[in-house]
């Protein structure tokens, strides 16, 4: 009923430009050919069980392979045993396989899929391949931007693996998920764009929910954000991640996000 | 006095032998499609600026108009520019050409073949004197979805539905 009322709200927003350069999601447009986006993801997340926070950095560059296809690798560091350590990587790729576009106007569907390893101790029953489980993930995502408001949408299926060489993964947790995402986003600043220098300043708000397979546990969490574009180019998110349910057992769900990113366009052909 | 026809008919043969003057797009009109952003705008802005005919690009970040002002003596086709656009992760859902006058003469069939690429003329050329001319591609992917489909039932063609690569079909502006 919620969700219901926020997608009512977006649609009545029709007037406000929006955005979908999601913070936690990612939508079913690509990056442009032949450009790279470096970022610089970190999250400071307050642990449950313990005294403290948990840090993480996450360096990651996208490159875009042509008009529909786009490979990213990301690196995990983390500070869990209490100093920075190197703790996995990713390799993430997606492809665009449908568009209809019109002016200010796209329907977008893309298939994804994400290998991630990790050595860390597996610490809780939620599967997170970003950053805690080694694993594999694949699913799609529908981004739709309707006159101006953009809403995106993804589904998809993800399997944990042992945390190798140390860490196997526990008989006792499910080793399988389904996660579900749903993003909106708003452009706040400018009412009128004059030129690329311009600084824009969007808002978003970002649901990511998960179910385990095997005993039906669930988490849902909500993600506002605020982003700044700047010169058209780089841009700053800070975000903030609230649990709003769980029934499993998470070590440190609630927490800040900020990434810098930028972007070097054409330095392929 | 005297110079000065001396100047012009020497330009006028200049232009005559090279050609190149007279078989060029000046200026590219481009509204893209499926956007909203400034770092979108922005990422086609780099391409088009990334082509080496390309002078300069004026953008209005509101509209998604990328005013694209081209070199002298290019021999720029249409496609690229909608290689460019797609490229950036977007379509075109307009693109008009300016052309000097004189470039364009249909021959009987009503085609003009310029730098390699066919012009399909869906209207009369204007009978007009200024020197420079405008038309507008109606070919898939140069209009949106919505209107190559109402121009495939409408256009009675044989051409049209084959979307040749190379090939145009273009309406002059009559205003």
């Amino acid at each position: 009923m919620k969700l219901f009322l926020i997608l009512a709200l977006a649609f009545r927003m029709q007037d406000i430009s929006a955005q979908e350069l999601f913070v936690v999601t990612d939508p079913a447009s690509n990056v442009p050919a032949g450009s790279l986006y470096v970022r610089l993801g970190q999250s400071l997340f307050k642990e449950q069980f313990k005294t403290g926070y948990n840090y993480h950095l996450m360096p990651e560059v996208t490159w875009g392979i042509n008009k529909n296809f786009m490979v990213r690798i990301s690196a995990f560091v983390s500070n869990r045993s209490n100093q920075l350590i190197t703790e996995g990587g990713s390799f993430y790729a997606k492809y665009r396989f449908y568009s209809t576009d019109d002016l200010h106007r796209h329907f977008r569907m893309a298939a994804f899929g994400r290998y991630s390893f990790n050595n860390a101790d597996i610490h809780q029953e939620q599967i997170e391949i970003m950053g805690h489980n080694t694993g594999f993930e694949t699913g799609i995502v529908a981004t739709q931007l309707i006159k101006k408001v953009a809403l995106s949408s993804s589904f998809s299926f993800e399997k944990a693996f042992d945390n190798k060489p140390d860490y196997i993964f526990p008989t006792s947790q499910s080793d399988i998920a389904t996660n579900y995402t749903l993003s909106l986003g708003r452009l706040m600043y400018p009412k009128k764009y004059t030129n690329y220098k311009q600084t824009s300043i969007n808002t978003m708000v970002e649901f990511v929910g998960q179910t385990l397979k095997n005993n039906g546990k669930s988490y849902l969490d909500i993600v506002p954000s605020i982003q700044f574009i700047i010169h058209s180019q780089a841009r700053i998110d800070v975000g903030y991640r609230q649990e709003l349910y769980s029934s499993m057992l998470r070590s440190a769900p609630n927490g800040f996000y900020l990434n810098l990113e930028y972007t070097f366009f054409n330095v392929s052909k | 006095m005297k110079f000065n026809k001396i100047k012009t008919i020497a330009i006028l043969v200049a232009t005559v032998i090279s050609g190149n003057v007279f078989t060029q797009i000046n200026i590219a009109e481009i509204v893209a499609t499926g956007l909203t952003c400034s770092m979108c705008s922005n990422a086609i802005n780099k391409q088009l600026y990334n082509l080496a005919d390309v002078d300069s690009v004026s953008t209005d970040l509101n509209t998604n108009t990328f005013v694209v002002y081209l070199k002298k003596g290019n021999q720029l086709k249409p496609r690229v520019l909608k290689e460019s656009i797609e490229k950036a992760g977007f379509f075109i859902g307009s693109l008009i050409l300016f052309v000097p006058t004189d470039s364009l003469i249909p021959d009987s069939s009503n085609t003009i073949l310029l730098n390699g690429s066919t012009f399909i003329l869906l209207n009369e050329k204007p009978n007009k004197n200024d020197e420079e001319i405008k038309f507008k591609i109606y070919d898939k992917g140069y209009v949106t979805l919505k209107e190559y489909k109402k121009l495939l039932k409408s256009l009675n063609i044989p051409s049209y539905p084959l979307n040749n690569e190379d090939d145009y079909h273009i309406k002059f502006d009559i205003l």
